[in-house]
């Protein structure tokens, strides 16, 4: 099977899809592992939804993969080249969509989204500002647009996040919950947009979420780590009968509120 | 040995970001705005303050000099003393505090919350360095406003001390006197020394508190400590470099 | 506010910067650095002393330009001097290094030199003359103040003396004390011989009791009484001097280089009262005339001869008469 193209939605540059290898990948913070020898592929122009409960280093995961962190051991490669690497950042195009957002704080909704393609040249002002309108009526901020990071509610955040990485037209598009503060409506469009940009322009792209539909709906492929340790790599419709008890656990948490955990844990 | 090893990684790192800086000089020039904005920041808010203490600063050494001078008649040289001294040495070094503790702990604040808050990393991934976008247009900034800040303290604070000579009952000096004493030791050399070493402090100040601020790790605690540190270091710094630079210009 | 509005502020801001420091060059410099104008002249000395660049250049006091460099040329200090364009210099005007200040500010000096010479041109050396330097100065009145210490110091053995020998004041006390005593007896003696002569005692007295030669001798006792009145006046004028001694005015320059004036003081005074003393005991002429009875009969005899003088000589006063009895007394 040819690899998919990668098709630029501006420009219409294609190029080969990206392709994401783990390899080994161990992170120590100190004594404490958060990663312990995780080991999958992303296949290029594949949709990939890490789950996993909190803490087990999804968010480090991701770090990794855009050379924000350095792994203590294993490595990290996209499209066959080192992600700490200098050069790779210069070359593939990466958007992540930060849990917290990360939004320039000193900037207005519409110069957050208008710093990528100023700073690497895009076109003239005028080109920029219709692409950084596009996205923001994508994801309904228009209204928006002048407002500065600390009046946004947390969700406005979220999809300001969201239209930033979209702006950039990335090869390779990692979010981290990028749902996670959303209404049902607004979760759905996220989906949709996963979606299309997979369909249209072959965007690889590593989802981390917690939401089980989301995850089920979208997904080629899922993966789950628990406590640094990846501990199911498959498609997502063997998630539904998951044979492991600690993936049933998380998926189906048996909830006793005659018997609260934390009331066993006090006495 | 500990605090050897910080003060070293922090030497480095603040070398670093200096050659990091310098790659993207080439696009200083779109980066206009930013300079701009920037200059605005470091050199025309930074004025009303460095004004206001040079003028006192100078009154003050007009007014001590003149009380200890009276003792051997030499109160017709207070000009001479006040305009060297200050063109030398007061005037570069009150500036340069200032901009540590007004500029270079507004930077440091600055960059030290865009790290913690991620927005550090967003740029990293964005593939825009923070060198280029951050310490750049800074740096630039307080190479061209430096001097500017520096004569205008320096000339404040000679005059601050020709207004202490004639008002002061006890020194009554006129102006002319004054301005001529100043004048008959003082080459340009003096004053450009001062603006040089103006600059050189500006500088490494500058460099410093980015520096500081950009290696910030942890949370909102750790920004005041970044601050903190990045004024002290800065006030060492410029307190040591003096010392040097003075060799070296002399 | 808006982006242009800052870029402006920032722009000003940046020229003012430029201006201030422009303005800054051209004032300590002089404007050297831009425009060269006037001529330059070479003054040559053995030492230039505290002259600096950028010291004044005055002629007759006045700012005529500044000295633009100093160098060493071979075994001299030389200074460059620029002067301002239209100045003439008379090619025989002196320059001097002269000190405005006790700390250093120097200048140079020219004289006007003479009218109607020639003019200097641009380059030629000045005629210099050396001053001496403040260092030199200093020294001289180092000397002085030890030489005028060492005067004060002998002036003070003078007048106060020195332990062993007594000192000027001393001296002049003890010439007044000592003689004061002398002075007084020659006072008394000529008051007893003025009682004597009251008394018609000895020769004088009888002449003077004796009526007839009265009216002549009258003019004899005026012109005695006059010789007493010039002798007391002298004992004042003494007494004056020594007062004048005393209090330091006057004379004391010349006493203090000068012994011999208290000697001679000493020496007036003692002949004084030799005389007085001559007088009293009856020695020479006017004692004996004073004391002795056996003078009165040829002095009556003289008297007559007077008498008979004037009388041939006709109508004169008392005065030839007392010239012609001073004739036969002295
Ligand atoms: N910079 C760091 N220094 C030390 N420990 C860290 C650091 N970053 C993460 N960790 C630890 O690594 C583990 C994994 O963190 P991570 O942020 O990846 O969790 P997560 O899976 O993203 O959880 P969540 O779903 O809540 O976001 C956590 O226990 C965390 O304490
Ligand atoms: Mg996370």
């Amino acid at each position: 099977m040819n690899p998919p193209i990668h098709r630029n939605p501006i420009t219409a540059v294609e190029s080969p899809a990206v392709g994401v290898t783990i390899d080994g990948l161990t992170k120590n913070f100190g004594t404490f592992q958060a990663l312990k020898n995780v080991s999958f592929t992303v296949e290029p122009g594949e949709i990939f939804v890490l789950m996993g409960p909190s803490g087990s280093g999804k968010s480090v995961l991701l770090k990794h993969i855009v050379g924000l962190e350095a792994a203590t051991a294993g490595r990290v490669l996209i499209n066959g080249q080192d992600a700490t690497a200098e050069h790779t950042l210069e070359r593939i195009r990466i958007a992540l969509v930060f849990q917290a957002g990360a939004l320039f704080n000193s900037l207005s909704v519409y110069d957050n989204l208008a710093l990528y393609p100023r700073e690497h040249r895009f076109g003239d002002e005028a080109t920029i500002r219709d692409k950084v309108m596009r996205a923001l009526q994508i994801l309904s901020l228009e209204n928006s647009a002048q407002k500065f990071p600390s009046e946004l509610s947390g969700g406005m955040r979220k999809r300001v996040a969201i239209a930033r990485a979209l702006v950039m037209e990335p090869q390779l598009m990692l979010y981290d919950e990028p749902t996670s503060e959303l209404d049902p409506v607004m979760s759905a469009t996220i989906s949709e947009i996963i979606a299309t940009l997979k369909d249209e322009y072959h965007v690889t792209t590593i989802v981390v979420s917690h939401d089980r539909e989301l995850a089920l709906g979208i997904a080629d492929r899922v993966g789950i780590l628990m406590g640094g340790e990846l501990v199911f790599l498959g498609p997502p419709a063997s998630l539904r009968q998951p044979a492991d008890p600690r993936i049933a656990d998380f998926f189906h948490p048996r909830i006793d509120l005659k018997n609260p955990r934390f009331k066993t844990l006090e006495t | 040995m500990k605090q050897f090893t910080h003060f070293l990684e922090g030497f480095g790192s603040a070398v670093q970001l200096l050659f990091q800086s310098a790659r993207f000089v080439g696009t200083l020039p779109r980066q206009r705005a930013r300079f701009i904005d920037q200059c605005y920041l470091i050199g025309y808010t930074t004025l009303p303050i460095v004004a206001i203490l040079c003028f006192f600063m100078g009154s003050v050494l007009a007014l001590q000099s003149g009380y200890s001078m009276e003792n051997f008649g030499a109160k017709q040289f207070i000009g001479s003393l006040v305009g060297l001294s200050f063109a030398r040495e007061l005037g570069p070094v009150i500036v340069a505090i200032l901009v540590a503790g007004r500029v270079g702990s507004a930077i440091t604040a600055e960059l030290a919350s865009m790290k913690v808050y991620q927005e550090v990393d967003a740029l990293v991934t964005m593939n825009i360095p923070p060198a280029r976008i951050l310490v750049l247009p800074r740096l630039a900034a307080v190479l061209v406003m430096m001097p500017v800040l520096a004569i205008i303290g320096n000339l404040i604070g000679w005059f601050g001390g020709a207004v202490v000579c004639k008002y002061v009952e006890s020194i009554a000096i006129e102006p002319e006197a004054y301005f001529s004493a100043l004048r008959r030791y003082m080459k340009f050399k003096d004053v450009g020394t001062g603006l040089m070493k103006a600059e050189i402090f500006g500088f490494v100040v500058v460099l410093i508190c980015c520096s500081i601020g950009l290696n910030t790790r942890g949370g909102p605690r750790e920004i005041g400590a970044s601050v903190t540190k990045a004024v002290v270091v800065s006030l060492i710094s410029i307190l040591v470099l003096d010392y040097f630079v003075t060799k070296a210009l002399m | 506010m808006n982006t242009a509005q800052q870029t402006a502020r920032v722009g000003l801001f940046f020229l003012l910067g430029l201006a201030l420091t422009w303005v800054t060059w051209e004032t300590l410099s002089d404007g050297k650095l831009f425009k060269q104008t006037g001529y330059s002249l070479v003054a040559g000395f053995d030492n230039l002393k505290e002259l600096k660049q950028g010291d004044e250049v005055r002629m007759a006091g006045v700012k005529i330009g500044s000295v633009e460099r100093t160098r060493l040329a071979g075994r001299r200090a030389e200074a460059v001097l620029r002067i301002d364009p239209g100045v003439k210099i008379a090619s025989d005007a002196t320059a001097t290094i002269v000190m405005a200040g006790l700390i250093g500010t120097n200048y140079i000096g020219l004289d006007l030199g003479t009218p109607g010479a020639p003019v200097l041109t641009d380059g030629a050396e000045l005629r210099t003359k050396i001053t001496p330097d403040i260092n030199a100065i200093m020294t001289e009145l180092g000397n002085l103040g030890q030489k005028l210490e060492g005067a004060l110091g002998s002036i003070t053995t003078t007048v106060n003396g020195d332990g062993k020998n007594p000192g000027l004041f001393q001296k002049l006390d003890r010439l007044v004390t000592d003689n004061s005593t002398k002075i007084d007896t020659t006072m008394t003696n000529l008051a007893s011989a003025t009682e004597k002569i009251n008394k018609g005692e000895g020769t004088l007295g009888k002449l003077l009791n004796d009526s007839k030669l009265h009216d002549e001798l009258v003019a004899t006792v005026s012109e005695i009484k006059g010789a007493a009145t010039d002798a007391k006046s002298f004992v004042a004028d003494a007494q004056t001097l020594v007062n004048q001694v005393k209090s330091g005015k006057g004379t004391l320059g010349a006493l203090i280089f000068d012994e011999t004036a208290g000697n001679d003081l000493k020496v007036v005074t003692r002949n004084l009262r030799d005389i007085s003393d001559k007088i009293a005991k009856g020695e020479g002429t006017l004692g004996k005339l004073l004391t002795d009875d056996s003078l009165y009969l040829s002095a009556q005899s003289t008297l007559k001869k007077a008498d008979s003088a004037i009388d041939s000589l006709g109508d004169s006063g008392p005065i030839t008469a007392v010239g012609a009895a001073a004739k036969v007394l002295f």
